[in-house]
């Protein structure tokens, strides 16, 4: 079985590599089931075009399967060998109903959560000073404007939040406005859901769009109080 | 040594049967809490059509869906009555049903609800199908039903301010109220004539659905506290016509059964023969 040792264990491993490993890569992320598959067929056909590229390799990797599947007098491996004899076509039935049996769910649409902004929307700095009062105004407009769903806690749970989907943003997440810059919270609340490209899925979000009834300078100020309630700081590059 | 066998046979036995449970009521859970879609189940006998009553209706599980006040663009309120919607739908080869069901503490001649849909490929944004700045959206139909007049109005909207009553009416709905309890069915030819402006139900295709309820009591001064955009909305969710049984796939894996039987064969054999 020694020339046969090397190919299974190459293909555990790359199978628990693709499976385990890669995903897990930054930037990357869980291959389909249809591609590890094709994968490991590729890894297959590699492993037999080296072991049957001469001769004498390809008797050794040859000769044990045959003596597994023909030979006799092979004792606890007759067993076996009608295990294997019975399930593979039943895995290879299982395969072709896996892939041909018409799904139960509705379609998945993947979202952007954080599209990035058109370009006049980057890099503008917040030009209202950042003092005591105007972090208290922008609180006020906050509560008045913004907690009815973002919730007076800043933590996206407000008494209107529980029919939308997706769910107003949590500002105390430290994924959401922490790694963001105040140029960005200035777009997403001027333009509001509407105002996002397709791969944020724009039909779906219930952010209004404020610019038609908010000044420019209270969304700054509202910016400034979500910051600091929700005890974060916008992003920088420095 | 039997009797432990025994016991650990039992013991065994008992185990999968928790795992399996919890398995099967965790599952069940999960879906009563996070209803992402509106099943019609294909029905051959006879739709309730017109009976939010209808026996036909307990034999079919309510999806349930959120709802929040309508705060997206003005005018807007704050806080809503109806907190939930169950949802129910059956159809059969020419018609879709759907019985919508929400607490209300009080019965109102205002009292009203809506089902909005996509219609066609275009997506349309759930607030009435309004435009969406970097995305061309297309519009929506609304069945909408008020308890003062009766019956259903098919309406249609591309943005704000468009909302209006088509010129074909193809929809009928029927409210019934009992221990502050709502229940209105809605039904319409799965097709019709105006694919511009109906929502088409292809059975097995799945659809953007969207719910509206509005409680018409009114506040101390007489005043109606839900109208018009005051109202209780929910996001898109889906809805589905089941597709009829199709048995296909079963075949496909008989037949690649086979085929993989007969590879071994032949290949056992030749093998056999070389030898």
């Amino acid at each position: 079985m020694g020339a046969l040792g090397k190919p299974i264990i190459l293909m555990v491993t790359m199978y628990l590599f693709l499976k385990f490993v890669l995903p897990n890569i930054p930037g990357s992320a869980p291959l389909p089931s249809s591609l590890i598959f094709l994968y490991l067929l590729l890894t297959v056909s590699g492993i037999v075009i080296y072991e049957t590229l001469s001769g004498e390799s390809k008797d050794a990797f040859w000769g044990p399967m045959q003596g597994f599947l023909t030979g006799e007098k092979i004792g606890g491996l007759q067993a076996l060998r009608y295990g294997v004899l019975i399930l593979f076509p039943l895995l290879v039935g299982w395969q072709t109903y896996g892939s041909t049996a018409t799904s139960d769910l509705p379609p998945t649409e993947g979202r952007t959560i954080h599209p990035a902004p058109p370009g006049e929307y980057t890099g503008l700095s917040n030009p209202v000073p950042k003092t005591p009062d105007n972090i208290m105004q922008g609180k006020g407009f906050y509560a008045a404007f913004c907690s009815p769903c973002h919730g007076g806690n800043f933590d996206g749970k407000g008494p209107a939040a529980r029919g939308f989907n997706p769910p107003p943003a949590n500002f105390a997440d430290p994924t959401t406005i922490a790694m963001l810059q105040e140029s960005y919270l200035f777009w997403r609340i001027k333009k509001g859901g509407v105002g996002l490209p397709i791969e944020g899925a724009p039909w779906r979000s219930a952010m209004p769009r404020w610019e038609v009834e908010l000044p420019d300078e209270w969304i700054w100020k509202i910016i400034m109080g979500e910051y600091d309630g929700a005890h974060q700081s916008p992003r920088t590059w420095e | 040594m039997k009797p432990a066998g025994q016991m650990m046979k039992q013991v065994l036995r008992g185990g999968s049967a928790v795992i399996a449970s919890l398995i099967i009521g965790g599952a069940s859970l999960t879906f009563a809490q996070e209803s992402v879609a509106v099943r019609a189940a294909l029905v051959t006998g006879g739709l309730p059509l017109d009976d939010p009553n209808a026996a036909a209706w307990s034999s079919v599980s309510p999806a349930s869906f959120p709802m929040s006040p309508q705060v997206h663009w003005p005018n807007r309120i704050q806080e809503v009555t109806v907190k939930d919607v169950a949802v129910r739908a059956l159809y059969d080869g020419k018609q879709v049903v759907f019985l919508l069901e929400y607490a209300d503490p009080t019965q109102d001649p205002d009292d009203g609800a809506a089902l909005e849909f996509m219609v066609g490929d275009k997506k349309a944004h759930f607030a009435h199908g309004q435009p969406m700045l970097q995305v061309e959206g297309g519009p929506v139909n609304i069945w909408f039903w008020k308890n003062k007049t009766g019956k259903a109005v098919d309406m249609s909207a591309k943005g704000f301010g468009t909302l209006k009553p088509q010129a074909h009416q193809d929809v009928n709905a029927k409210g019934a109220y009992s221990n502050g309890t709502w229940k209105v069915v809605f039904s319409r030819n799965l097709s019709t004539d105006h694919p511009e402006e109906d929502v088409q139900i292809t059975p097995g295709q799945f659809i953007s659905i969207a719910f509206a309820v509005w409680d018409g009591r009114k506040d101390a001064a007489g005043e109606l506290v839900e109208k018009g955009s005051q109202k209780a909305v929910s996001s898109w969710w889906y809805f589905r016509a089941d597709a009829p049984p199709d048995y296909s796939s079963y075949m496909y894996a008989a037949v690649a059964i086979a085929l993989a039987w007969g590879f071994q064969f032949v290949l056992i054999r030749k093998l056999k023969k070389g030898q």
